[in-house]
């Protein structure tokens, strides 16, 4: 070992994951570098090799799988995704999320949807719509691919930075025409973060709810997935007044450790998960209506 | 197997010129091109990605390069403030209108706003004003207040569409 860093660039996925199975530890994955450098500038963490991972054409672009999913590489920068033609017609709910990420043009140029949910940051844009949308991902790790639901790497911490996998594609059902969709950010600091966010995906038949997905992030150390409140308190309902307010009270209830940050104390970030709850879903209802 | 490398050989043209370096893993492009090629216009304000004020473009795009790893760009194109003039020495459109319209005071954080403008104006030639802010959103000013910003952006618009104005 070393005392300085030492750096590595395969040229294919396979040789990434062989040289990061080989580390015994302290091999960082580095592409777009956007989430890691702060940390290394700052002195947090201080890698003993870098496996840059921004060379692997098998990790870039942006398809449709013979199964009918859109498959985005894992090296997609958020600019793609606010761009793409196949991402703004088959998952506006994610192109428009996109937008509202922070950082600015130029941390959109050049940070990786592999990067973001890797980073399982609760107060990124990234994980909540692609959560709502019950997205699938994939990893490459030693030999072994594994696909598994996001909800589930979500759940699971030793996906964040610093693992031996490489994820490589996020898989996405295209969204039905004339589903409703709406991303509600609540910013209450100058910053780059929300203080809630919500993503809302809504069905109607006949003017009343006939299915709904809302995901609220920003509140808690976890994204929290109030699809079953809110399809137990609204399917069969008109979006009323009255139906939004019963909605605010379910989300805010299932925030049982709300943060309490930069961004605002926790008693407040709880009642505001409610509120962006609400606002998403008349959004997306509203679209839905609309379409 | 890969080779690990305690240095990494990479080739960039800067602002039209080409260059061999050497640089250490961990090091930011910011760093390299503050210390090993001596173009300080690019400006370092937190190195956490916050401020803009080390904005430069990377490959066409613009980007923070602070937190550009500079060993992960074996290969690129890179054009700092530095970079914007014309060869005759005079200022770009949208230097001279940020000059007219006092868009800076100190000019911490031109770099981040020029690049900002630049890259804005070239897919949206006719921004609104919440476009200009959000373009905006990645640089922080600690002088202006913002408002002569927006103003340059408008002027800088209006001068890229007419170049000869008279
Ligand atoms: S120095 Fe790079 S964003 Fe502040
Ligand atoms: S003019 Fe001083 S930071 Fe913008």
């Amino acid at each position: 070992m070393s005392l300085y860093p030492s750096f590595a660039r395969p040229r294919t996925l396979a040789d990434a994951a062989t040289l990061l199975a080989s580390l015994a530890s302290g091999g960082v994955v580095i592409a777009g570098g956007q989430e890691l450098m702060p940390s290394i500038n700052q002195g947090v963490l201080a890698p003993e090799v870098y496996v840059d991972i921004g060379g692997l054409a098998e990790l870039r672009g942006i398809t449709e799988t013979p199964e009918g999913r859109v498959g985005i590489g894992a090296l997609t920068v958020h600019r793609e995704l606010q761009t793409d033609p196949r991402v703004r017609a088959q998952l506006p709910l994610l192109a428009h999320a996109a937008t509202r990420a922070g950082g600015g043009r130029q941390v959109h140029n050049r940070g990786t949807i592999g990067g973001n949910l890797v980073a399982q940051h609760p107060l990124y844009d990234i994980a909540p719509p692609l959560l709502a949308l019950e997205a699938e991902v994939e990893w490459v790790k030693g030999r072994e691919t594994v696909r598994q639901p996001l909800a589930a790497m979500l759940a699971d911490s030793r996906h964040g930075l610093g693992s031996e996998a490489i994820l490589t594609r996020v898989l996405v059902v295209p969204m039905a025409d004339g589903l409703g969709w709406a991303y509600e950010k609540l910013k209450a600091s100058g910053g780059a973060y929300g203080s809630a966010n919500a993503a809302a995906l809504v069905k109607l038949k006949e003017g009343r709810v006939a299915a709904v997905r809302l995901v609220v992030g920003a509140v808690a150390d976890r994204l929290i997935d109030a699809s079953e409140a809110a399809a137990a308190l609204l399917v069969g309902r008109r979006f009323d007044a009255e139906a939004g307010a019963a909605l605010a009270g379910a989300v805010s209830a299932l925030v049982a450790a709300p943060l309490s940050d930069a961004q605002g104390p926790g008693p407040w970030r709880q009642a505001m998960a409610g509120v962006v709850a609400q606002r998403a879903l008349a959004a997306a209802v509203a679209r839905a209506g609309r379409g | 197997m890969d080779d690990l490398a305690q240095s990494v050989l990479v080739q960039w043209r800067v602002n039209g010129v080409l260059h061999e370096l050497d640089v250490l893993p961990g090091l930011s492009l910011l760093d390299v091109l503050r210390e090993q090629l001596n173009l300080t216009g690019t400006h370092m304000g937190c190195m956490t990605g916050h401020c803009g004020a080390c904005t430069v473009m990377i490959d066409g795009r613009i980007a923070k390069s602070c937190i550009a790893q500079a060993a992960t760009l074996p290969r690129a194109e890179i054009r700092t403030i530095e970079g914007l003039m014309g060869p005759d020495g005079r200022l770009s459109p949208v230097q001279q209108a940020f000059w007219d319209e006092a868009g800076f005071q100190c000019g911490y954080c031109a770099p981040g706003m020029l690049f900002s403008a630049i890259e804005l104006l070239a897919e949206t030639p006719d921004p609104t004003d919440a476009e200009i802010d959000s373009a905006l959103a990645g640089s922080l000013c600690r002088c202006t207040g913002y408002q002569s910003l927006r103003r340059a952006v408008r002027a800088a618009a209006r001068a890229l569409k007419d170049p000869n104005p008279d």
